[in-house]
This record gives structure tokens, C-alpha cells and sequence, in this order.
């Protein structure tokens, strides 16, 4: 028992007394409440994300105290909201269509790599190469450089998020369609480049329940090499905040070559 | 036009229900019931209109992207929509995407609070939770806050700056207050 003056009996009246919530609970509490902020609140997502039954007692204070939702008076939206929601609906709807294609041009290359049309064209370019080249300096990616996946395994779930990266357009595909959005959290994508001393880059936000393309940098597309490590780490809605630090890492795969 | 009736409530289950299966069409039936309540929410937390239009819309979206995500066992599905739309709502505060209060909700636009208006979808109608009962045994300055932080997302800095306490002394009435809720709703379960 701490010697809060507030226990005493003059500060205010017994009623003020007792004991406070404490540990779990306390927490549980004023997560569900939305009074966490900062480091607290990341953690505290963290262990919600790792411990069913830390999340059932945030749930269990939730479903306690949703009933005062009924106090807040009702408002009508302008009209426009449905007229947006129901655009970006027809958008979603379009959008498969690319992917589609993309899976086709993936599954060419895995044919291609087969009958090993790859291993000739790479021995034609080496009699291209200077001599003296050590290799430091990577050639620009020649059309036709075959793509780079990564398996993310979610644990405890069958679930997984699938990486493609297009060497030869700089561009992403992720495969997220399994996952499904918790509402309180985003997940990010980083590249941890082999090498010691290597940096952590973002690669955006998933997007669960979908499959999309993304366009990256040229820098960041050079660094996507074999080998290089895919991590997945849990965020605040709207994606890390401090782009040099992931929140904490739920799950990861190793880039590689189809 | 949005009731409280028992059909309306069978008819957002079933459209939740079609909605889970992949029915677009689904979502227009659960935003047409749901809208006003949903919006209200955003409206109290969010503070302002424009705001709150941005958190609606990213609510339906969200629930069709995931709607296999809600358990019809757990929670009623104005209750589990509620909630969702009120996390949304203070997380949109948290991440600092919006600013409180930059241009007010026209008054005129919302209900007043507690005046429980006949057209709007309640999570517990009759008023049985024991939320309700639990919170008015609190003192004031424990239950007050606690009412606040919950409807309005505030967080324990504005609440003690708005009461003109210390910092210290708000975490420990709400602690205190959660304590006795706690309490209180465990003997009614």
C-alpha cells in the first residue's frame, strides 16, 4: 500500500479511497479505454497480439463498457460518404486484374528458370563483363532478371504473407490476402539488407485481405538481394512512426530466388 | 431511416451475415442502418465533421475488407460495429492524423448526448449493462473522468488539465474508479 494522501479520509471523502486497478488488469483497462499513449500503448499491442489471454481481458472490458456508446447522440453523414465507400469499393473490385497478370508473368519465369533459358542468357553476359570487375558495383538489373520471393509464416496460424519482388520494374507484389486487419493495428513490411551493420528500410504498410503492387525507389530496389531479410512488425494504425525503428516483429522470411 | 426495432436488428444480422460470405451488396444495407449511430461516434470523438466523414468511410471499408473477422457468438453486431467504429475513431487521435476539434461539429448536426433518439440503433436498449449502474455508484470525480475518457477518447493529460488536477492525481481517481467498476460488474455477472 502506497501512502497516497488520497486514502485518507479528509482528501476528499472515503469515497475516493480504496484501491487502485493494478497490473494486468490496469492495463486491460485502460487500453480498452483508449488511455494508453506512446511506448506503453506500442507494447501493449504488442502483448495483445502475442497473448490470447491478455486480449480476452481487453475484450472482456470492452464488451463491459461498449453499452455507453448508447449515451452519444446519433449525427447523419453527408450523402457523399456512400457515394466514396462505394467507389473505392468498385475500385477494389478492378484492381485483382493486375495481379492476375503478374502471377501470370511469375509463373513464366518459374517455367523459364526451369528450362534453364536463364543459366544461358547469364553465361552470354558474363563474356560482357570487364575484366578486372570485382562485382562492388552491381550492373543495372538486365530486363528479364528473374523475381525474388519471401514466405513470411505467421506463428500459431497457417497463415502467411507472400513477397515478389520484379527486378527488372522495381516493383513489390504482396500477397496479403489470408490476414485480416484488427482495426487497432497496421502491419509493416522492412528489408533488413545482409551485412552487419546494415540499416532497417520500410517497405509499407500490408494491406490485409489483399494483394497489391508496389513501385520502390531505386534505392531501395538495389537493396532487395538474395539473402536479404523480410520483417514483419506490428504498428500503430497509419504505419511506424520512427521510419529507422520497427515496432515488434511478429514475423519473417528470407528473400530468394524463385 | 434507422430503428431500434427487432427487425432492424435481424436485418443488420443478416446482412453482416451476407457481408461475412462476400456480399458487396451487404455493406450498403449495414451502412444504411448503422450510419447514423456510427457517425455520432466518430462526431463525439474526432470532434469535427470533416474528420469524422474520413473515419466513417474508413470504417465500412475496413469492415468489407475484413468482415469475416466478426463473431456473431461475442457480440451483437451494433455492439461489435460500435466498437470498432469508436477504436478507429481514437486511434485516428493517437497517430496524430487529426487534429481535435479544428473546425467544431455544427451543433445542430448531433443529438444531443443521452437523449437516446427513437431512430437510432442501440446496443442495449433496455438499458440493462451493468455499465450503467456500476458508473453512477462512482463519486463523481472518479466516474466523470471515466465517462469522459471513454466517450470522448481523451487521455489521462487532458483530463487532468481539463479538472485543473495534477497529472498523478487524475491516473489515480480513474485507477481507483476502474477498480470499483471492475468490482461492480463482477457481482452483477
Amino acid at each position: 500500500m502506497s501512502a497516497d494522501n488520497l486514502d485518507g479520509p479528509g482528501a476528499g471523502g472515503p469515497e475516493q479511497g480504496g484501491p487502485e486497478l493494478t497490473g494486468d488488469d490496469r492495463l486491460a483497462a485502460e487500453y480498452a479505454m483508449g488511455l494508453l499513449e506512446g511506448e506503453e500503448m506500442l507494447a501493449t499491442r504488442g502483448r495483445m497480439a502475442q497473448e490470447p489471454a491478455f486480449a480476452a481481458l481487453v475484450g472482456r472490458w470492452e464488451a463491459q463498457l461498449m453499452p455507453l456508446l448508447d449515451d452519444i447522440g446519433g449525427a447523419a453523414p453527408s450523402p457523399e460518404v456512400w457515394d466514396r465507400i462505394s467507389a473505392e469499393l468498385a475500385d477494389a473490385a478492378d484492381r485483382p486484374g493486375e495481379v492476375v497478370v503478374l502471377q501470370r508473368r511469375i509463373a513464366l519465369w518459374q517455367r523459364i528458370a526451369a528450362g534453364s533459358a536463364v543459366a544461358a542468357v547469364a553465361a552470354l553476359a558474363l563474356l560482357f563483363v570487364p575484366a578486372g570487375n570485382d562485382g562492388a558495383v552491381a550492373p543495372a538489373p538486365a530486363p528479364g532478371t528473374p523475381p525474388l520471393v519471401a514466405s513470411i509464416p505467421i506463428t500459431d496460424t497457417p497463415l502467411r504473407v507472400g513477397l515478389t519482388f520484379l527486378p527488372d520494374r522495381d516493383e513489390l507484389l504482396v500477397a496479403a490476402d489470408g490476414l485480416t486487419a484488427d482495426g487497432v493495428h497496421d502491419h509493416e513490411l522492412w528489408l533488413l539488407p545482409p551485412g552487419e551493420g546494415a540499416q532497417v528500410r520500410s517497405l509499407g504498410l500490408v494491406a490485409p485481405g489483399t494483394q497489391k503492387r508496389v513501385a520502390l525507389d531505386d534505392d531501395l530496389a538495389r537493396a532487395m538481394k538474395q539473402g536479404a531479410q523480410i520483417l514483419l512488425s506490428q504498428e500503430p494504425i497509419g504505419g511506424a512512426p520512427d521510419k529507422s525503428a520497427p515496432g515488434p516483429v511478429v514475423a519473417q522470411g528470407t528473400l530468394n530466388t524463385v | 431511416m434507422q430503428e431500434s426495432s427487432p427487425e432492424a436488428r435481424d436485418r443488420l444480422k443478416r446482412a453482416m451475415d451476407r457481408l461475412a460470405a462476400g456480399d458487396r451488396g451487404a455493406l450498403e444495407v449495414v451502412y444504411r442502418l448503422t450510419n447514423v449511430k456510427l457517425f455520432g461516434i466518430c462526431c463525439r470523438i474526432l470532434g469535427d465533421r470533416k474528420e469524422a466523414e474520413d473515419a466513417l468511410q474508413d470504417v465500412y471499408i475496413t469492415l468489407w475488407r475484413n468482415a469475416s473477422r466478426y463473431d456473431a457468438s461475442r457480440a451483437s453486431p451494433i455492439a461489435w460495429l460500435a466498437t470498432f467504429a469508436r477504436n478507429r475513431a481514437v486511434d485516428r487521435l493517437r497517430t496524430g492524423k487529426v487534429r481535435r476539434g479544428a473546425v467544431p461539429v455544427d451543433e445542430a448536426a448531433q443529438l444531443a448526448d443521452g437523449s437516446a433518439p427513437a431512430d437510432a440503433m442501440m446496443i442495449d436498449a433496455e438499458r440493462t449493462a451493468r455499465v450503467h449502474s456500476c458508473l453512477e455508484t462512482l463519486d463523481p470525480k472518479q466516474g466523470g473522468p471515466i465517462r469522459t475518457a471513454f466517450l470522448e477518447g481523451q487521455t489521462y493529460a487532458e483530463l487532468a488539465e481539463r479538472d485543473g488536477v495534477p497529472l498523478g492525481t487524475m491516473k489515480s481517481w480513474i485507477r481507483r474508479g476502474l477498480a470499483k467498476l471492475r468490482d461492480c460488474m463482477e457481482r452483477g455477472e
